[in-house]
């Protein structure tokens, strides 16, 4: 399933979505959220999805049913802004609260430490933005966090390349 | 040396890591005579106070924890908001994560250090340090002898160099841990380390396994 997370301020997803069912390759299913309106508080670090609550968030508001999403989903698109070259808050917002999916337990991987992940199944992310974003830098971060929760990215596509985004979607 | 330091981590700061860290860094001011200021992120009630600090100075701090490979939203939320300034105001940043080996900031840093440009003011380097993460469940002992190599840090800043200097760089230790730790430490993750995070849970009120599947069952 792909899943696309719009926080744009112009609502671009809503035209990338439209784009992707005219192609007709969207077989594996396709939802796209657009979080406009809804209450999405930031990570606020009180680590209770790791310690107290494991796998919940303790934050009671829009989030949940999103991370749930996100944890069955093949593919996660974030559809953002950017400002000083990077993805907005809101979808920052959205990135970090991915907490609950890794566990508090730690081991190495490909020389590094990770976290456990909490389950099997890991979404791969890609990122579609507007405006005047650090592609090289947004790329980098794109395969950073991916690296934390054992998937890959997808890519990073500025609104004007949205198409090739549409064609790497499953 | 006047320096406003801006704790950026959406953690309270009666449990934020990075306020021990920036206790410490600031002892280390003080003993070299510098002065400081200090404010918090996690109560957006203060954040005019902070942005008007910001303003009017211009050695700025911000200390700040990893969040997923950088910034956390809410410091990006807060930033949106400073105007622009010039060359005169230097900004430099503590990026601080529970991660130990100093590969895993990489990225948070390389986004810092681009950040001061699209403010328009001078990059006064940044100090990077991982394995914090249990700072906050330390005692008060435990707490000051851990960050004190902060305080070391405070000293050489106030040299005026910002976090350039060798012995900055220095600070942050391993890239990558060698093999042999590696294989340790993961032994130590698998038996030690998860029967302390099982204590730790335990004390917080938690009662189920700490890798619990909640959407599956």
């Amino acid at each position: 399933m792909v899943l696309m997370i719009d926080t744009t301020t112009e609502h671009i997803g809503k035209v990338i979505a439209e784009e992707l069912i005219r192609s007709g390759d969207h077989a594996a299913g396709f939802e796209l959220i657009d979080t406009t309106g809804m209450h999405i508080s930031h990570c606020i670090g009180c680590n209770y999805c790791w310690l107290k609550t494991p796998g919940r968030c303790a934050i009671q508001d829009d989030y949940e049913p999103i991370l749930r999403k996100i944890s069955k989903a093949d593919q996660v698109w974030l559809v953002s802004d950017t400002h000083f070259g990077f993805v907005s808050w809101q979808t920052k917002n959205i990135v970090d609260r991915i907490m609950p999916l890794v566990t508090m337990y730690l081991q190495f991987k490909d020389g590094q430490m990770r976290h456990v992940m909490r389950y099997d199944h890991q979404p791969d992310i890609g990122i579609i933005y507007t405006g005047d974003g650090d592609q090289a830098y947004l790329e980098r971060w794109c395969q950073r966090t991916t690296l934390n929760i054992g998937s890959r990215s997808l890519g990073v596509f500025s609104e004007s390349k949205r198409r090739e985004a549409v064609s790497c979607m499953l | 040396m006047h320096v406003v330091i801006i704790n950026g981590s959406p953690r309270v700061q009666k449990y934020s890591n990075t306020e021990k860290i920036m206790a410490a860094f600031a002892k280390g001011l003080s003993e070299k005579g510098s002065t400081f200021e200090t404010y918090a992120i996690s109560d957006r009630k203060t954040w005019d106070i902070i942005r008007d600090a910001y303003i009017k100075n211009d050695e700025i701090l911000i200390a700040l924890p990893l969040y997923v490979e950088c910034v956390p939203g809410l410091l990006l939320e807060f930033l949106e908001t400073f105007p622009q300034k010039d060359e005169h105001t230097r900004l430099s940043f503590l990026l601080q994560s529970g991660f130990a080996e100093g590969c895993q900031l990489r990225c948070g840093e390389e986004f810092l250090a681009k950040l001061p440009e699209y403010l328009g003011v001078r990059y006064g380097g940044c100090l990077v340090k991982g394995g914090n993460f249990g700072i906050r469940f330390l005692g008060e002992e435990q707490q000051e002898r851990v960050t004190k190599p902060y305080q070391a840090m405070g000293e050489l800043f106030t040299e005026g160099d910002g976090f350039f200097r060798e012995e900055a760089k220095k600070f942050t230790g391993p890239e990558y841990f060698p093999l042999p730790m590696r294989l340790m430490m993961g032994l130590i993750f698998k038996t030690l380390a998860k029967r302390e995070f099982q204590k730790t849970a335990a004390s917080l009120g938690c009662s189920v396994p700490l890798d619990e599947k909640v959407w599956e069952t």
